[in-house]
Parts: C-alpha cells; structure tokens; sequence
C-alpha cells in the first residue's frame, strides 16, 4: 500500500522540462523571474551607482543601458511573469478546487516562451543592449544603432505572446472549471484580480504588438510609420505603447491586491471587510485602466485640453483604489493581528508604502502639474512607489505566505524579518528623494546631473544598496529553507483557502476529492476555546 | 523649489500645494489608522481571534463617494489652468525653438539665430514655437513649471510672461525627454532681460551674425 502512495520516481527531464502540471509551472516561473529579479536589480544598482557622482561614474551609452535592461527586465521578466505566471498558476487551480489549468501544454508553451524571451534579453547583454528605455520611443529608438532594439522588440514580442496564452487560459480555467457550488461570489480574491488581469492582458497585449511590430519594420524595411519627414507621426507610436503600458501598470498591481486580500484576513483572524466592494471595484480598475493611457502623453504634442478627459479618468480610477484601501483597513479593525512576516510585507510594507506611490499619482495626474512634473524624478519616484511598494511588496507577502505551501517547508523568520526591515527602510529611503530632485526640476534618464542634485541623489543610492542587500537576503533564505527548512503542516498560517485544506507540497493531481464549497473563503474564526485548530469552511467533502 | 518667474507658475504652484494639501490630510489619515489598527489589535491572550464583521454598505457608500467627490474636484478645478496655459494671448513674441541631438536651437523674430542662449524680455508675452529636427525632445523650463516635447513634423507651444524682478537671472532649460547619449548635458540657459536690453542684445547679435555669414 506503502509503495502505491509515494509518487513515481521520474528523471528530471520528465519531471520538470515535460511537466504539464500547473504547480510545477508556477514554481519554474518563480524561479526563473526571481533569478532575473536578481539581475534586474544589478542594474538597478547600476544606475545607482553611476549617480553617486553628478559627473556619472559610467558612459551615457552605458548608463542608457542599464536603466533600459533594468526597466525591461523587472517589467517583462519579472513582475508580470511572477504574479500571473507564478502566482497566478501556482494557485488559480487551487482556489477554485480545479485539476489543472484549462489548457495545461498551452499552460507549458506559456512559460517555455517566457524562457525563451528571457534569454534573448541576456544574448543583448553579448551581442548589444538596447538603449531606447523601456518604452523605446521613435525616432529614437528607429535610429539606435546596433542588434539592441531588435533583440529587445523579439523578447518583447515574445513576452507578450506568452501573456496572451496565459491570459486566454485563465479566462476559461475560471469560467469553466470552477468545483461544485464555487459561485463566483464565492471565489478567492485572489482569482476574481487575475480574473481581471487575464482581460486586461488579452486585450492590451496585441496593441504593445502593434506598437513594437510597425517600429522593427521602420528600422528594417523601409516603412515609415515614425518617420515625420515622410508622413508619419511618432505619436502613433506612444498612444499603441501606452493603450498596453498603462493597462499594463494595472496586471502589474492587480493580482498583487489580490495577495493581500488572502494575507489580511488569515492574520488578523476576521473574514475580509466588504468581499463584494474588493471583488468589483478590480473590475472598475480593469474597465477604467482602458481609458486613461494618454495620461502618459499631456506633453506629447496634443494639444493641452486634450489631455483634460484623460485627467478625468484617471482621477475616477483612483476611486476604486482609495475603496480596497479602505476595505483592507477596516479588515484590520478589530481583528487580531499577528506579526508573520508576510503580514509585515502586506501591511506596513505594502500598504504603508504604495499609499504615496497612489497619492503622487493624483498630483501627476491633474495636467496643470503635469505640465511641470512630467519626464522628472518625481515620475521617477511615483512608479517606484507604485511597482517597488507596490508590486514587489506583494509579491514579497505572497512569496513569505505560500512558501510552506509549495515546499512543505518554513523559512528562518528571523531572516524574514530582517529582511522586511531592510526593504521596508530602503524604499522610503532610495524612492522618497526622487520626489524632491523631481520638484526641483532634476528630468529622469540622465547619466550626470547638476551638483545642486547630488545629496538626494547619494541618499538615493544608499537606499538602493539596502533594497540589494534585502534581496540576496530573501533568495539566499527561500533558496537554503526549500532543501533544509523546518518541516510545517498543511496548513500552518489557519487560512481558508482551498489549497490549505491539502497536503504541503500538493499532491500532482491537486485534491483527492472533488471538493464542494458552500461559501467564500472568509469565514469569521471560531472562538479559540470552542476548537483550537480552526477549520476552513469550505471542507473538501467526496461527492 | 526653484523659483517661479510667471504669474501663471506662481498659481501653479499654489494648485500644488492646495492638492499637496488635501492628500497630505489622507496620507496621515490613512498611515495612522494603519498603524494604529495593527497595534490596537494586535494579538494578544486576550485577542485571539478577530470580530465576525463581514462589511457595511454605508461605510462603502462613504468612502466610495469621498474620494470621488474630491478627485474629481481637483480635476475639474485643474482645467481652468489648461486653458490658461494653453490659449496664447494676442501677439506674442514668438521665439522658434528646435531640437536637436544634442543642443537647443533658438531662433528670434529678427532672424537671429542662438544655440543653448535663450533670452527673454522680461514683462512680455512671449510663445515658444517648438520643433525637433531629428528624434523627439522635452523643452523643459523648470522656472516657468512648464514644457512641451519637442516632436519631428508637429509643432508644440506654450508661453510665458515673466515678471521684471527676475531681470538679469539665467536659469536652466534642460531636454527632459530621453533623447540618446548626449541627453544629460542638452541644456541651454535661459536668461530674463529688461525689453530694452533685449532689443540691444538682438541688433547687436544680427550685425554679428550678418557680418560673419557674409565673411564666409
């Protein structure tokens, strides 16, 4: 019988490379993003470093470099690959009591193209960088000399097929594959955020396709779509890039909202406030996000009161941001909070940070300040509120909070915490001087800058090297306790969710039984003295 | 920040420091009510476990409608700026502006021809005409809180009125649109003159300029 239960033996090939099992994809895109969040955050460092002196310490071409691999890898390599793909994969199946993805070779295809994209970004790092930034504006970016943008526009390309596949595979997994009685008001979070994002993705990723598609072809073949000079206009091409990239911001945040609505609620041991008000107002996000990109263009070349219904929306879509706020806050009230360490990364780390990416983003976005702020380092400061406090704060919780699941395993805490501090200390101390260098007129981008820059920008750096520091801490300490960590339960944190009713590591076909689920996954806890191991709710039971 | 030569840079800054303001309120609101949440109810003997709530509809009705009323209060006081910003008065100077990799190019109504030497009379309307002759550029006036890109084949404007105190000070006009290795040191000088030095400088720049293009 013994014999029967363990699971087959199988080479590595077999195990990982043919795997069409959604886990162990979600795990591959874990680990290839965060070994690319290494090398995107070197070059963050770069770039930091170059500026420790106004005069740079680098080339311009070389500076240039960087900051375009720096932006390109967390973006594309990292940030999106990690919440949908890994994330998102890892426990979409699980949340709604599924067997797989719907499509699970699709689901495969999905990452090996993520892969490939990838490491045509590490050939430019042989055969040329791109140097255009990451949004690679022409004339400029047609005029770039050398393989750089074409390598890039390849990844690019690839990196958005990838998400196109994985979006259409969410979108039927959770219409079509959801266990008996999981009513969508009855899914996670979780799933109703990548629900959103898989849309927003299936619809913005073909105009970034466009966008990337026409500017090859301009530097190749003759076209001459930016060219001014022969009837074309390079504003075509910001309005393609950003009717992606901004809608783009929000598959950068929105499954990351979806985190910390699981986090909140297990550790403050209270159900989460107002289910229905977090789940739309997603919705709101991934409706309204299609109609605010030319808030990127105020100063484009459009004429200025064209940017006034821009700044009208994108105004409204900080009022279904201000309402999950507001929900996560409430569900903190009264609860009975414990310190975990993820619980540290969502609360203080991610809300207490990503509050002021939200709120310089209404600054930037009223046109009149635009008019001033616009290509600063304010705007500098503002995405790194946004994608560092923001993004990579809740990839962070959510890494801390799934480790035992995925690996059967827990990490140092003392790490945990030390790390949180040093991430937590660095944002506000490498991101909060870039507000000030922006108002005082510093633009972003450049290499060497006025000496009257050079104190906020050296404090800058120093927290940049805090952020680093807190990384190789986070890796080195996930990397060493998935081998060596303490052995937990199968539910070790008490949460509600699905896949905490399973085994840690789940089993490859996910639950023995088909479970059946009678309502969300955020139950009030029981009185500790009426059961001292509460259970979850949604009980799997055989049908 | 840095000083602010223009009436219309002046109210601009007030419109920020008004914003600043209200979202400063919400910040510390919501910092505190953060960070007294998770001391006030952090888990102890006596907290275990957290009150059975599920949500209340007013207080989602509330602060659904807050924050909207607000933000679009700042959005629709922000368009009587735009306006302003973007209907030239009557006629200005207009002063050409070109960009180029990697220097600013200015051309005065005269015919007078400058490469990163901006001058501007003091107490008149004065448009800048904005053109690129290669790849896109940010004509960036910090001073003035304004800019407009530098695009091929399209022409971009604003204008400003800078007040007479400033007479006499040079102040920095950076290219703030990534423009290529040399963007960092694209940077001309703007510098505020009295109309009657202005006049000077520019007959004296037009003999020059005339003398050494018929000396060629």
């Amino acid at each position: 019988m013994e014999a029967a239960l363990k699971p087959p033996r199988r080479s590595f090939v077999r195990e990982w490379i043919l795997t069409v099992d959604h886990k162990k994809i979600g795990i591959m895109y874990g680990v290839t993003a965060l070994f690319f969040f290494l090398l995107g955050g070197l070059f963050a460092l770069l770039v930091r470093t170059d500026l420790l002196s106004y005069k740079g310490l680098f080339t311009a071409q070389s500076y240039n470099e960087f900051f375009t691999m720096h932006a390109t890898i967390m973006i594309f390599a990292v940030i999106i690959p990690l919440l949908t793909g890994a994330f998102g994969n890892y426990l979409v199946p699980l949340h709604i009591g599924a067997r797989d993805m719907a499509f699970p070779r699709m689901n495969a295809l999905s990452y090996w193209l993520y892969l490939v994209s990838g490491i045509i970004l590490l050939l430019s790092m042989v055969f040329g960088m791109p140097d255009a930034g990451w949004t690679s504006y022409p004339p400029y970016s047609v005029q770039s000399h050398g393989p750089g943008i074409d390598l890039w526009v390849m990844a690019i390309h690839l990196s958005g097929l990838s998400s196109i596949l994985g979006a259409i595979n969410f979108i039927v997994t959770i219409h079509k594959m959801r266990a008996p009685g999981m009513t969508y008001t009855r899914m996670s979070l979780f799933t109703w955020s990548m629900l959103v994002t898989a849309y927003m993705q299936l619809f913005g990723t073909p105009a970034l396709a466009g966008a990337i598609t026409t500017l090859i072809s301009d530097r190749h073949f003759g076209t001459v779509f930016y060219n001014s000079a022969q009837g074309g206009d390079p504003m075509l091409y910001q309005h393609l890039f950003w009717f992606y990239s901004h809608p783009a911001v929000y598959i950068m945040i929105l499954p990351g909202f979806g985190i910390i609505s699981e986090v909140l609620p297990v550790f403050a041991r209270k159900p989460i406030f107002g289910y229905h008000a977090i789940a739309y107002s997603s919705v709101a996000i991934g409706f309204l996000g299609f109609f605010v990109w030319a808030h990127h263009m105020f100063v484009a070349g459009m004429a200025m009161s064209t940017g006034i219904p821009f700044m009208i929306s994108s105004m409204i879509i900080a009022v279904p941001t201000s309402v999950k706020i507001f929900n996560w806050l409430a569900t903190l009230w009264s609860g009975s909070v414990e310190y975990t360490v993820p619980m540290m990364f969502a609360s203080l780390g991610f809300i207490g940070s990503f509050i002021i990416g939200g709120f310089s983003g209404v600054i930037v976005a009223a046109v009149p300040l635009d008019m001033n702020l616009h290509d600063t380092y304010f705007i500098v400061a503002h995405i790194h509120y946004v994608l560092f406090g923001g993004s990579v704060m809740t990839i962070m919780a959510g890494l801390h909070f799934w480790f035992p699941k995925v690996t059967g395993r827990m990490y140092n805490t003392k790490l945990g915490y030390l790390s949180f501090w040093l991430y937590f200390i660095g944002t506000q101390v490498a991101f909060f001087p870039m507000h000030f260098l922006g108002l005082a007129g510093m633009p972003r981008r450049i290499a060497s800058y006025n000496p009257i820059f050079q104190f906020w920008n050296d404090v800058s750096t120093i927290g940049a090297y805090m952020l680093g520091l807190g990384t190789l801490v986070i890796v080195s300490n996930l990397l060493y306790s998935a081998k060596r960590g303490r052995k937990v339960a199968a539910n070790p944190w008490g949460a509600q969710t699905l896949e905490w009713t399973i085994s840690s590591p789940p089993p490859e076909h996910n639950f023995d039984d088909l479970p059946v689920v009678s309502s969300n996954p955020y139950q009030p806890y029981p009185e500790p003295n009426a059961n001292p191991n509460p259970t979850p709710s949604p009980t799997p039971a055989p049908v | 920040m840095p000083a602010a030569l223009t009436h219309m840079s002046q109210s601009v800054d007030g419109l920020f420091y008004w914003v600043l303001g209200v979202i400063t309120f919400f910040f510390v609101l919501v910092e505190v009510l953060l960070v007294g949440f998770l001391v006030r109810y952090r888990r102890t003997k006596q907290n275990l476990v957290g009150a059975a709530v599920h949500g209340n509809n007013k207080l989602e009705i509330l602060w659904t409608l807050i924050p909207a009323l607000i933000l679009v209060a700042i959005g629709v006081f922000s368009v009587k700026y735009v306006y302003a910003d973007q209907i030239a008065p009557a006629k200005p100077v207009v002063i050409q502006v070109i960009g180029h990799e990697w220097q600013w190019e200015f051309k005065y109504p005269n015919g007078v021809d400058t490469v990163n030497d901006l001058r501007v009379p003091a107490g008149q309307n004065v448009l800048f005409d904005i053109t690129s002759a290669d790849v896109i550029h940010g004509f960036d006036i910090p001073a003035v809180r304004l800019q407009q890109d530098a695009v091929p084949g399209r022409r971009t404007q604003f204008w400003v009125n800078v007040e007479s105190q400033f007479v006499g000070q040079t102040f920095d006009v950076p290219c703030d649109q990534f423009c290529g290795p040399g963007h960092p040191t694209m940077v001309a000088k703007m510098q505020v003159m009295s109309p009657a030095a202005y006049q000077s400088w520019l007959q004296t720049e037009k003999q020059q300029q005339n003398s050494t293009s018929s000396n060629s």
